[in-house]
């Protein structure tokens, strides 16, 4: 077991260098120059009235200089060589907008994305389970059918028209306030709060954007467990199980359900690389100071070091993610061979 | 109001006068009170707030309250005025030297004394190459040497006579060394050294703007009204009111009321009005479109006051002016003929702005109102593009053209940047327009900093753009002299006018300010002659300030000045006084 | 497969019967053809040209000429250069019923209500929304094909090639797999098509080239499992070359599941281009998409209906496929027949 899982980690290596090079690669090839940027106002001046006149001059040296500071007039490869370097130091560079250590700016806002995600996950099989279980065990039925369109509709269902109806429709502005319309917490809100005004506030805030970042998946989810379920209910050794006598109920959950739920453990696996560039939407729409707003800003700026970042971390996170799923699978499931021996 | 807000209020107003506040009888809501906070808005997150180094204008509108200058300007007269300096400096008669005095009674927020060493140690830490600051160093290239004359005189010597080296100057914010550069690193190295460039400096230069550069990101602290107090990222960064201001009391100081700013940030307009109509936040800008109909209800009038006023700044289409097709100055007036404006303003901007037809600053003295605004004409327009040589020849609706002997039809391409609707309109609708005259216009929007990129590099047919500048005296220079088309410079659009050349250096020695008011007339009268940009707009800014603010006015500076409100102590909101 | 027919239609056609079976799968059809019956009419439903004009005494056929302009065999009579049809005096025309273009700019009427005269409504510029609409179908009908048609090349090709040749072939190919798997897609597609031009089809051609792993994965499992079969491996043992042996004999018995992935990859295109032009990335800007306009909605979002329909539009569109995707997965799937 140990050396299936060394080797896993071995066959990681490459396929975690290939991702921190593609990443260097689009960032570096693609147009586009931070420096030209800070020189011209930073990404605010791209909407205000217009590029300021106030702190300018003759730039180019001072461009230069910039450039020097951050190893950027170095040739491609000795930069990447000293990123990767750094790298395995923990050193992610300091991020061009603001001279931080990207470490420190992505730890800050991990939290955010991760509640946000987490609870995400335990909504989607809250609900997902129970859907499929349901599907599975009266298929076919009038009940069936409707959850099974309802599970359609709500895949089909855009997140940028979800959302935005939410926020035009129920957070205030023209029509009703059931919901807050951005952020986290309430504007007076206070650590020294009692425990549960916190959570209540929380939770208020948070309702909206974890329910438009799970419904997608109770679809997906729930049909999938509505198939292997069925799946194994077909088999002989639940037959078997009826004709002894048990009950339908101690059928499905002591035997059919643990088995159905090795495929669910798999999906999870599929899930976590999902996690940073699924919220990045979210986020927008409720401006949640989460990691895909992070990263979508370094991008838009040319902030090379945290676009690097959060690319390695979030891969790192997937692949750490694919391999607890494959030895969670081997260990519930003894059939799946190490290694693939048949081929 | 609920029993609780009316006892905190009573006990308030009852124990007022024992905490000895300004507010010197409760019944009079005309004296300014102190107390109370403002929740105003910020649409992100400012990236840094180190006062040399953070380069955007979020941080900045911050720091204008932590940090203060020798020099200031009168929110009403736009004139000069000592702040931390007693007195204007002394200038030289060659108009090399500024000598300033500076005033014995200042101090920084932590009660250190302010004196000439703390402004000695600002300079040299914008001159210093190391720290990351380059564009804001560049603004100051003309300063090669400072010296203290004694404990409380400085003298700044530039490099050549320019009459705004005094507002430069007088604009330095003045940072404390005991707290900035505690080791007294920079001690030995004069400014004339750092002027001279990166290498050869000693190693504890190094080592400051090392630690400058990296410590001082979140933690600001000046002489201000105002001291940081805490920063949320991405959600909020609060300033509280200096209790021990220097300033407080003295005469032809503004003193501070607001015992607490909070700056939101919201990124998303609409959630920010939603903020606003129920109470989490007390002052925003609108959007033209939200002004216009979603902040009309009698409920939000009865609740928000709204204050309109115009930015100094415009937007444009800049034509580059080596291109063949444009050229010609006859093209370049047909295009102006065929942008209507005016609609533009009404259709775009709802309304809120107003059409310029000059580089300058609509109200400054300097804007030249004689100059006969260009109206939408198309028919004026083809008139001059047929002068110029264009006609349908070959019937296929696009209008062409004989160019150095070669067929060349009317084609050309648009460029703007993504994330700004305003340019993005006025592209299709320009486009729109000129489909209809047989000349062919694509439009190619791009990510900001591609954009800037080309832009910088003159690759472009015809360009959306705007310029960002401030109440004080106009300098074209950069903008129109033919010096700076060269080196990614911001005359982008390669114009190039022997005339204007001479005007613009003329104008920056001449110290007299009626002389210059004169220069500027006739540079403006040329640049209507030779329409090298179509002048847009200047956007007119609409702000919503909850009613319990008092002292709420539109300032010739520009826009509002939150430093100067207050609320009575019957109507204020929250009472507590901030904790870290 | 259980049912093992002699012919190819025979399999086909059955699984064509099961189908029908599924009520929503074939209301999903429907729709999908509905949904080509606009995209490929779209200039006929909505434009600002006649179908036919009786002007000055001689009749033109404008939105037929205006085909033939584009293709290059035909041109603009004088009279009729760069005119606007509605404004020009002609004793008789007969307009389509949405009587606008998707990019017609009308400044007297920015933000109207549906209305008589604009079903659906305008946008900020004017431009009718009915009329976006349905342009804007062309776009998310090509979406569909263009990205879901290099990510079938791309992960067919890899998917056969690891399945079929196994051993290290297969284990470089894997970790290509495990690559695509852990870099954050979306965020990989934000960057790329926010720092390229935007040009819808890069942008198109950029979903694909991140969304191919789940049919390379069908595809290799598959292939694994034919590859043992009996008539396989006497294919190879009588000599027949490699490629002949995946193209000829695995490849259409593999397909099966493939076509249900090409289905749920439209609809999931669709989407993702949807969440890329609402953060503004990868439309060109004078080009109407659905996801544009919801975009613009974002921020007037008084202007309600700019937000339903285009909405309403890519739900209704994704849902499609969505229930023939699965309709189909429900009509080739062995273990459910006879249930």
């Amino acid at each position: 077991m140990w050396r299936y899982i060394f080797q896993r980690i071995l066959l990681f290596l490459p396929t975690f260098i290939g991702i921190t090079l593609i990443s260097f690669l689009i960032m570096r090839l693609a147009p586009g120059d931070p420096a030209e940027l800070l020189a011209g106002g930073g990404l605010a001046a791209a909407g205000a009235s217009g590029i300021s006149l106030e702190k300018r001059g003759a730039v180019d040296q001072a461009l230069a200089q910039w450039r020097a500071q951050y190893g950027l007039d170095r040739p491609l490869h000795i930069q990447y060589g000293m990123w990767l370097k750094n790298l395995f130091a923990l050193d992610f560079g300091v991020s061009f907008k603001d001279n931080q250590p990207v470490f420190g700016k992505i730890l800050d806002r991990l939290p955010v994305t991760i509640k946000l995600n987490i609870l995400s996950i335990f909504l989607v099989y809250l609900v997902a389970i129970p859907l499929g279980i349901y599907s599975a065990t009266h298929s076919y039925s009038f009940g069936d059918q409707v959850t099974t369109l309802f599970a359609f509709i709500l895949f089909s269902l855009p997140v940028v028209w979800a959302g935005t109806m939410a926020l035009t429709f129920l957070c205030g502005g023209d029509f009703f306030y059931l919901f807050p319309p951005a952020g986290l917490t309430s504007i007076d809100y206070s650590p020294n709060w009692p425990l549960w005004e916190r959570l209540k506030d929380q939770v208020w805030h948070l309702f909206l954007p974890v329910l438009l970042l799970s419904y997608a998946q109770f679809a997906g989810l729930s049909r999938y467990m509505r198939t292997g379920m069925r799946e194994v209910l077909s088999q002989d050794y639940v037959r078997t199980a009826r004709a002894k006598g048990l009950s339908e109920t101690k059928v499905v959950y002591k035997h059919v359900l643990r088995n159905s739920l090795i495929p669910m453990v798999t999906i999870l696996a599929s899930i976590l690389p999902g996690l940073i560039g699924g919220s990045i939407i979210i986020e927008t729409i409720f401006s949640i100071p989460g990691l895909g707003q992070l990263g979508y800003q370094a991008v838009l700026a040319r902030d090379y070091p945290t676009v690097m970042a959060i690319f390695t971390v979030s891969s790192l996170l997937a692949l750490v993610g694919i391999l607890l799923s494959d030895i969670l699978l081997t260990m519930v499931d003894p059939r799946i061979a190490f290694g693939r021996r048949e081929q | 109001m609920s029993s609780k807000k009316f006892l905190m209020t009573l006990i308030l107003v009852v124990l007022l006068p024992l905490v000895g506040c300004q507010a010197k009888d409760q019944q009079q809501t005309t004296e300014p009170a102190v107390g109370d906070w403002l929740l105003a808005h910020m649409l992100s997150d400012p990236e840094q707030l180190n006062p040399l180094t953070s380069n955007d204008g979020g941080a900045s509108s911050i720091l204008g309250y932590i940090f203060q200058g020798l020099l200031t300007r009168d929110p009403h007269t736009l004139e000069l005025k000592p702040l931390l300096a007693e007195s204007q400096p002394a200038i030289s008669d060659d108009k090399l030297s500024y000598t300033f005095k500076i005033r014995r009674d200042a101090h920084f927020q932590d009660g250190h004394p302010l004196t000439g060493e703390d402004l000695l140690f600002s300079i040299k830490a914008i001159k210093c190459p190391l720290v990351n600051a380059p564009f804001l160093r560049v603004y100051y290239d003309s300063v090669v040497d400072a010296r203290l004359v004694d404990q409380y005189t400085i003298q700044f010597v530039t490099k050549e006579p320019y009459f705004l080296n005094e507002s430069v100057l007088g604009g330095i914010d003045v940072l404390p060394r005991h707290y900035y550069d505690p080791d007294d690193l920079l001690k030995k190295v004069t400014v004339r050294d750092l002027s001279r460039g990166g290498s050869g400096l000693p190693e504890e230069v190094k080592r400051f703007a090392d630690q400058f550069n990296k410590n001082f990101s979140r933690n600001p602290m000046g002489s201000g009204p105002y001291k940081f107090l805490k920063w949320e990222t991405g959600q909020e960064v609060l300033l509280e009111r200096d209790d021990n201001y220097w300033g407080k009391g003295k005469a032809g100081i503004d003193q501070p009321y607001l015992y607490l700013f909070r700056f939101r940030v919201i990124n998303n307009m609409d959630a920010a009005l939603v903020s606003l109509k129920s109470g989490g936040l007390d002052t925003m800008r609108l959007q033209p479109l939200q002004h216009v109909k979603q902040t009309s209800s009698s409920r939000f009038e009865s609740e928000f006051q709204k204050f309109m006023y115009f930015s100094p700044g415009y937007t444009y289409i800049g034509w580059n002016n080596a291109h063949p097709i444009f050229r010609d100055k006859r093209v370049r007036k047909a295009m102006t003929y065929l942008t209507n404006r005016n609609q533009m303003v009404k259709t775009i901007l709802s309304g809120l702005g107003q059409v310029v037809d000059s580089p300058i600053y609509y109200f400054r003295p300097e804007y030249d109102k004689t100059l006969e605004s260009t109206p939408f004409d198309p028919e004026r327009a083809l008139g001059l593009l047929r002068e110029a040589g264009w006609r349908d020849t070959d019937g296929d609706g696009v209008l062409d053209k004989l160019i150095d002997g070669k067929k060349v039809p009317f084609r050309f391409e648009i460029k703007f940047n993504s994330g700004n609707p305003t340019r993005k309109s006025v592209a299709l609708i320009l486009q729109d327009e000129l489909k209809k005259h047989g000349i062919q216009a694509t439009v190619r929007q791009l990510d900001w900093t591609i954009y800037l990129d080309d832009v910088r590099n003159h690759r472009f047919d015809a360009m959306i753009l705007g310029w960002g500048m401030s109440v004080n005296d106009p300098d074209a220079f950069q903008v129109w002299h033919s010096t700076q088309a060269a080196n990614k410079g911001s005359n982008m659009i390669s114009y190039k006018n022997a005339q204007v050349d001479e005007i613009l250096e003329t104008y920056r020695s001449e110290f007299d300010p009626k002389k210059r008011i004169e220069l500027y007339r006739k540079f403006q009268q040329i640049l209507h002659e030779d329409q090298p940009y179509t002048f847009l707009f200047m956007p007119k800014s609409v702000s919503a300030v909850q009613r319990r603010f008092q002292g709420v006015e539109v300032l010739p500076i520009g826009g509002l000045r939150p430093l100067e409100w207050w609320v009575p102590p019957e109507s204020q909101k929250f009472t507590s006084k901030p904790t870290a | 497969m259980a049912v093992n027919s002699g012919r190819g239609e025979g399999y086909w056609s059955y699984v064509w019967r099961q189908f029908k079976r599924n009520r929503l799968a074939v209301m999903g059809l429907y729709a999908v053809m509905g949904l080509f019956f606009l995209a490929i009419f779209a200039d006929f439903l909505a434009n600002d040209k006649p179908y036919y004009m009786r002007y000055q005494d001689r009749t033109y056929f404008p939105i037929f000429r205006s085909y033939l302009v584009r293709l290059g065999v035909g041109s603009w009579p004088l009279e009729l250069l760069n005119v606007n049809f509605k404004e020009l005096d002609s004793q008789r025309s007969i307009f389509p019923p949405i009587p606008y273009r998707s990019n017609g700019i009308d400044l007297t009427v920015p933000f109207s209500n549906p209305s008589q005269t604009h079903w659906l409504g305008t946008d900020k510029l004017g431009r009718d929304l009915m009329a976006g609409i349905i342009h804007g179908s062309r776009i998310s009908l090509s979406i569909g094909f263009v990205a879901v048609g290099i990510s079938l090349v791309i992960g067919i090709v890899l998917g056969a090639l690891a399945g079929f040749f196994g051993s290290w072939v297969d284990l470089v190919i894997s970790r290509l797999f495990e690559l695509m798997l852990a870099i954050p897609t979306f965020f990989l597609l934000i960057t790329i098509a926010a720092l390229l031009p935007p040009s819808i089809f890069l942008t198109m051609a950029v979903i694909g080239l991140t969304s191919w792993v789940g049919i390379a994965r069908f595809t290799r499992n598959e292939f694994l499992r034919i590859r043992n079969l009996d008539y396989v491996t006497a294919a190879i043992a009588l000599g027949v070359s490699s490629r002949k042996v995946m193209f000829r004999h695995i490849l259409p018995n593999a397909l099966a599941p493939v076509m249900v992935s090409v289905a749920l990859g439209i609809a999931a295109a669709i989407l993702v281009e949807s969440g890329l032009s609402f953060l503004g990335i990868g439309v060109p800007a004078d080009l109407v998409t659905w996801g544009s306009i919801l975009n613009e909605a974002r921020s007037n979002s008084f202007a309600w209906w700019l937000v339903v329909f285009p909405g309403a539009a890519i739900f209704i569109t994704v849902l499609a496929y969505y229930l023939v995707g699965e309709g189909l997965r429900d009509a080739l799937d062995p273990r459910l027949r006879g249930s």
